[in-house]
């Protein structure tokens, strides 16, 4: 059985489709890229996941269990969120954050417990930030932020974590930091991702690496090709969905690693 | 670091008790130490003391009560101050933000023109500022949801609607007797303070004072906004719904004793911040601590800087102000 199973479904804002006819599924330990233009429904689709928003028709399971008819804190157990871009409002410190992931499991009028505490530090550990843990989140850099974000989704114990463009506003060290602390993640955990970006050459460094991985392209509020990197994100397709001219290409490092990368050539 | 957090808990639970013993020997007629040890002896053991009359009215009907009231009052203030600060994410938002105040003084205008009697004041007080919160909630679904920035918005509408119906009371009211009442009930004071009082608006006082603080962990993760707060697994209808109620409660239990006084919801948890952090599990009864303090603080210099009293609202203001700008300049906002 597929950890999550979107069924057919579709979403819009009155007359207007924002999603139709959406069917994919993610097994553990796989990562699943959307890749598409702006505006094409890559949020909305995460939003449905989340169950933050209900789709018109079909349905969406997360270990066997509809989403839509379930508590806030039970999707919360199997579908975690690292956002886009997290608007800091009070300085709290490293630790508050990461506990706010474990509300799912803490009663109305509860408090983390000295086991919640223990699960935060493990996943601050996790992403390599146990350091920080009392600085406050207010004055760390992005890449540490993002990484804060990451240790919150994995204090929530989920099998499925959902990302939006996660290294969206990094630099180019910390979006290769976020990638690696990814892949190790799914490797000692097994866990799922499931990953809205904007760079086609984060699937394939997933791929690299030998991680399960698939890539579903966006297009119109539909899918139009989901597979494997290698196979979907073809100088085809790029030239259909985004409308440019790339080459893809591979190069071999120390002899035997063969990476892939996809190279724009123009937009014309 | 341990150490030193222990200690700010004990000053936290001392602070409002100490203050309210001091103020039992302020004020005109001096009291010395043994008669209102004697006293308060007598009061907690149930026997009777060999004292003047004078002295007991003094200390344990007039004090006493008002020191009691203005903890409550600024305690609750406070801690709604603090509640919806993180409830709206935003540092600029006090206890009124909801319109709770502006209807509640106009529940109070409204009253005094009416019936000229203390009664029904609070009882309207209590009861517009209540509907006030209703309307901006009923505002705010107007798309069918209530997203944060709709709920200010329907404050900020309903609190000026307030604000205006409160002028129209005085414009109309008689200004011989009605319009001072008005005046003074709108700059705040707890010179009117009774065990009654307590009693009656202390319920709400305390029922949103303890829901607030149930849920006070809570109110850390309603701040990192609605999406976050609900992929975190918080049903955040359920959850805002109770910190509004609770904060709504308890201000309006305030306001309806003590007019209007401005101020203690908005600053206090702000140097509640600077002292112990943004963690609301340990804010939130700081808040109550220090607004209780501040209060009393206040409330004493109000009776004692001047022949007659100065209003609470005035005082806060012009106390809090100058303390508040110190405190930023010694912690250096504590990186607030």
């Amino acid at each position: 059985m597929p950890l999550l199973n979107v069924n057919n479904i579709n979403f819009g804002y009155d007359q207007r489709d924002v999603l139709k006819d959406i069917s994919f599924q993610v097994n553990r330990g796989e990562i699943f890229f959307l890749l598409g233009p702006n505006g094409c429904g890559k949020t909305t689709l995460l939003d449905c996941v989340l169950g933050l928003l209900k789709p018109r028709k079909g349905y969406i399971q997360v270990n066997g269990t509809d989403i839509n008819n379930i508590r806030p804190e039970a999707i919360a157990r199997q579908v975690a969120y690292v956002p886009q871009s997290h608007e800091k409002t009070f300085p709290y410190t490293v630790k508050d954050i990461v506990q706010m992931g474990r509300a799912a499991y803490i009663g109305l009028f509860g408090s983390p417990s000295s086991e919640d505490m223990d699960i935060v530090d493990e996943a601050l550990a996790q992403v390599g930030i146990l350091h920080i843990r009392d600085r406050r989140y207010t004055q760390l850099s992005g890449g540490e932020g993002q990484l804060v974000m990451i240790a919150r989704a994995l204090a929530q114990k989920t099998p499925l974590i959902v990302m939006d463009e996660p290294t969206a506003h990094l630099d180019f060290k910390h979006e290769l930091v976020i990638m690696e602390t990814i892949v190790e993640l799914v490797r000692e955990t097994g866990l799922s991702i499931l990953m809205a970006t904007h760079f086609p050459n984060h699937a394939f460094y997933f791929e690299n690496c030998d991680i399960a991985t698939r890539v579903a392209l966006m297009n119109n509020s539909k899918f139009m090709a989901a597979g494997s990197p290698s196979d979907i994100l073809s100088e085809e397709n790029l030239k259909i969905i985004y409308d440019i001219n790339a080459r893809v290409v591979s190069y071999t490092i120390d002899m035997e690693r063969e990476i892939k990368q996809v190279i724009p050539i123009s937009a014309k | 670091m341990k150490k030193t957090r222990n200690l700010i808990y004990v000053l936290l639970v001392v602070g409002p008790l100490a203050f309210i013993f001091i103020t039992l020997f302020i004020g005109r007629y001096p009291v010395s130490i043994p008669v209102v040890a004697k006293i308060l002896w007598c009061k907690f053991t149930f026997s009777s003391c060999n004292l003047p009359e004078i002295y007991q009215t003094i200390v344990w009907d007039i004090r006493m009560p008002r020191a009691i009231l203005g903890a409550m009052v600024g305690g609750s203030l406070a801690v709604s101050g603090a509640a919806f600060q993180g409830l709206f994410r935003n540092p600029l938002v006090s206890s009124g933000i909801l319109g709770v105040t502006s209807g509640a003084g106009f529940g109070a205008a409204l009253a005094i023109i009416l019936f000229h009697a203390t009664g029904p004041i609070y009882i309207f007080a209590f009861l517009f500022g209540g509907l006030a919160v209703l309307l901006s909630f009923i505002i705010a679904r107007v798309y069918n949801t209530t997203p944060t920035i709709m709920l200010v918005l329907g404050g900020t509408i309903v609190s000026s609607v307030f604000a205006a119906l409160i002028s129209f009371a005085k414009y109309v009211a008689d200004p011989t007797n009605e319009l001072p009442s008005i005046v003074f009930w709108l700059m705040g004071s707890l010179a009117s303070a009774r065990y009654q009082d307590i009693m009656i608006a202390g319920i709400p006082m305390l029922v949103g004072i303890i829901g607030i603080m149930a849920v006070r962990w809570r109110i850390n993760v309603l701040s990192m906004g609605d999406k976050e707060a609900h992929t975190l697994g918080i049903n955040t209808k359920v959850n805002k719904g109770i910190v509004i109620v609770c904060a709504t409660l308890a201000t309006a239990g305030a306001v309806c004793v003590s007019g209007i006084i401005g101020w203690v919801g908005l600053v206090i948890p702000h140097i509640g911040r600077m002292l112990v952090g943004n963690d609301n599990r340990v804010l939130i009864p700081t808040s109550l601590s220090l607004g209780a303090c501040f209060l009393i603080l206040v409330d004493n210099l109000g009776r004692i800087i001047t022949g007659s009293e100065i209003p609470l609202g005035i005082l806060t203001a012009l106390v809090g102000g100058p303390f508040f700008v110190y405190l930023l300049k010694s912690t250096k906002g504590g990186g607030w």
